[in-house]
């Protein structure tokens, strides 16, 4: 049997780094301790892409000549994607939006970007994921089920394994809680410990737990056990070291409200202890936000203007899809499948440019594709986790083709 | 999951002895321990009237023939290569503390489970809880499964 | 003008909120193989209780139409394992659910979660991802 070689996965932003790989003559022949995310991920997919312009296979540099024309051409060019690129990639691209003075957004403008800019800039307080591993008691899952979205979220850190000071495991030493409108794979564990909330009915749990929290007696409009409230709030007032893991659920229903973040952190922190940790999805989704946080003190949503980066919602990917961008690169992500259709659309009437390893439903539509290294596969670089620590990536085996880095650079010399 | 009553129903139900228990419960709680098998029961094999019974005691035994002595079923379609069950089971933990217990992937040959190609695997099943003279009916990892992917039988 | 009689057996529509949530089993076979068959069977369906499916004379693995302002597919229907609350409609992520979802976006982030849609039986098949392309 070949040797192994521990690898940190690119399945998602948890980025596991004891993933033992065996690899013969190139080829990929089994993988220990990823879960099926990652064994998927390590296995790349059935459909690889191939260099095209106008849906016509070409030769690399013809396709990369190409896009560099569209982009050079285009008045308001939009670089979108990036959260499954290394951040050496990101950061190419940051340099190449800058030199086009285009906009640049990540799959975190609707995603955790909102969070994670909460956290970067200081108004709630995070901790890392070792932290919660060994000293976390209590974990709160809002809106969150890693159990179908991270899967070894449980079992590496958040709730099953033993900590330097929580010895006696899961049992006894944590207390896990999930708060969603169904019960989810990670409700079924926390079993006792599940509030099941109407949708939309988040901002009132939150104020109606920090009224628990107070010694209030919380108030609700829609039919709920006051009593189970105010165990959870005695629960959270009690923890030594609490974490919050913030899902989409609870993002996507407090998004207008998002300063209630900060102020139930606030509040709760006077009795207690408590940490806050998004669940970003994509392995890089957050390394993009620091990358750009970087270079241009803004996480995503930034237009290069004349007078230095701008940020603003109007550069959004969304907004710059519906009407703005008239020529779109796309670097590692499939906007056909994971944006609403009826934005999408209008892909089809601008010039599209795809970079991605694979070929996906935005490759079936788009003017130019160009095929790219897998990040974290063929390419290594580093990345960062979701709590914010930065992570090596090391290359598991030999691609024959251009990391994406490369293709942006060679665009770069192309435009410039 | 198969009961033994469910088993006895399909039985003779004579107490006819010829099978070495005492009576066809207790051939039915040995099938389903599979310390016997139907074939050791002769009025079931070989009278006319009860292949209808037989066929359905096959049926449902057959689940059983995959199971580890101690009676673990991994289901693998139901499995997402979690690892909680790698982390929470008291041999992986006792075995191996500062890879599975601290909820890394294994890092010796001790363990019960493992995860491989993103499904989890059993193996050392004689050091389960649940085996040999003194065992328990632990459920450490059954309960923190999402999947319903283990089960005991 | 000839007198519409479908119009009048056409099958009760109800009015339901999907919410969109992501599952393990259907992002691994999907990045597997984005238009293989395994991808299309566990992103073209949606979950609801299974009283309610009841009552909407929706049997468990139908096909049904779901429509919104913005779009419609056809999807398979499942029952959950589960009590869910009434009026809900679980979908994964992926481009069948995309196809209902509203271009409005004041904050820059679209509806994912709440999709006010409405759900019928359907005679139609499937949609597949190729007609997703052509919506």
């Amino acid at each position: 049997m070949t040797e192994p070689i521990t690898w940190t996965c690119t399945g998602c932003a948890l980025l596991c780094e004891d993933i033992q790989v065996f690899i013969k003559d190139n080829r990929v022949e089994k993988v220990e301790h990823a879960c099926l995310k990652g064994k998927a991920r390590v296995y790349r997919c059935k459909h690889t892409a191939i260099s095209t312009v106008d849906q016509d296979e070409v030769d690399v540099n013809t396709a990369i000549s190409q896009a560099a024309k569209i982009l050079e051409k285009a008045k308001n060019p939009l670089l979108y994607g990036w959260s499954n690129s290394t951040s050496e990639a990101q950061v190419a691209g940051i340099e190449l939006a800058q030199t086009l003075g285009a906009c640049i957004d990540s799959t975190s403008s609707f995603c955790q970007g909102i969070t994670i800019n909460e956290i970067m800039n200081g108004s709630v307080p995070s901790c890392t994921l070792e932290d919660v591993r060994e000293k976390a008691d209590v974990v709160i899952y809002w809106g969150a089920d890693p159990m179908s979205s991270h899967p070894r979220h449980l079992s590496k850190y958040s709730y099953f394994p033993r900590g330097e000071l929580r010895q006696r495991g899961y049992e006894e030493d944590r207390t896990a809680i999930c708060i969603d409108i169904t019960e989810s794979r990670t409700a079924k564990i926390c079993k006792g410990m599940f509030f099941s909330i109407p949708p939309g009915g988040d901002a009132e749990f939150m104020r109606a737990l920090m009224d628990g929290l107070a010694g209030r007696v919380p108030k609700l409009s829609y039919d709920f056990d006051v009593k189970r409230i105010l165990e959870l709030a005695a629960v959270l007032k009690k923890a030594e070291f609490g974490v919050i893991f913030v899902g989409l659920g609870l993002v996507y229903s407090i998004k207008e409200e998002f300063d209630l973040i900060s102020e139930f952190m606030s509040t709760l922190n006077k009795f207690s202890n408590f940490f806050l940790i998004p669940m970003a999805g994509h392995f890089n989704m957050r390394g993009f936000n620091h990358n750009l946080h970087e270079k241009t003190g803004f996480i995503h949503r930034v237009a290069f203007t004349k007078n230095g980066p701008v940020p603003g919602v109007e550069y959004s990917v969304v907004e710059q899809l519906k009407h703005g961008a008239d020529a779109v690169m796309v670097v590692g992500s499939d906007p056909l499948a994971s944006l609403p259709l009826s934005i999408t659309r209008r892909l089809k009437d601008i010039p599209l440019i795809l970079v991605d390893p694979c070929s996906n439903l935005t490759s079936r539509v788009a003017d130019v594709t160009i095929p790219c290294g897998a990040s974290g596969i063929e390419v290594g670089g580093t990345a960062v986790r979701l709590d914010g620590r930065k992570m090596d990536i090391s290359p598991l085996i030999r691609g024959n083709g251009l990391s994406d880095e490369m293709v942006v650079r060679r665009i770069m010399e192309e435009v410039s | 999951m198969t009961s033994a009553m469910e088993i006895y129903q399909l039985l003779p139900k004579t107490n006819c002895k010829k099978c070495d228990e005492s009576t066809c419960m207790a051939f039915a709680v040995a099938l389903l321990s599979r310390t016997k098998q139907c074939t050791e029961c002769p009025p079931l094999m070989e009278e006319e009237k009860y292949i209808d019974s037989r066929q359905k005691l096959e049926t449902i035994l057959k689940p059983l023939e995959g199971a580890e002595e101690t009676g673990l079923i991994i289901h693998e379609e139901l499995c997402s290569g979690c690892g909680n069950c790698v982390v929470a089971c008291p041999v992986n933990v006792a075995n191996d503390p500062y890879g599975s217990g601290k909820g890394f992937g294994p890092t010796n040959g001790k363990v019960i489970f493992r995860v491989e190609n993103g499904k989890v695997k059993a193996a050392n099943i004689e050091e389960c809880r649940r085996f040999g003279k003194d065992r328990i009916l632990c459920r450490a990892c059954i309960d923190p499964c999402p999947t319903e992917a283990i089960e005991f039988v | 003008m000839a007198l519409d009689v479908g119009k009048f057996i056409k099958a009760p529509e109800y009015d339901i909120k999907i919410i969109s949530r992501r599952d393990v089993f259907q992002a691994s076979v999907c990045e597997e193989d984005r238009f293989g068959d395994d991808c299309l069977e566990l992103s073209a369906l949606i979950v609801l209780d299974a009283a309610e499916m009841k009552h909407m004379g929706i049997l468990d693995g139908a096909n049904v139409r779901l429509a919104s302002k913005w779009g419609s597919v056809v999807v398979r229907a499942r029952a959950s394992p589960r009590e869910e609350q009434k009026g809900l409609g679980f979908m994964v992520n992926g481009p069948w659910v995309n196809a209902l979802v509203s271009d409005e976006t004041p904050d820059g982030i679209p509806t994912f979660k709440y999709i006010e849609a409405k759900i019928t039986i359907s005679k139609d098949g499937i949609t597949g991802i190729q007609e997703l392309l052509l919506l």
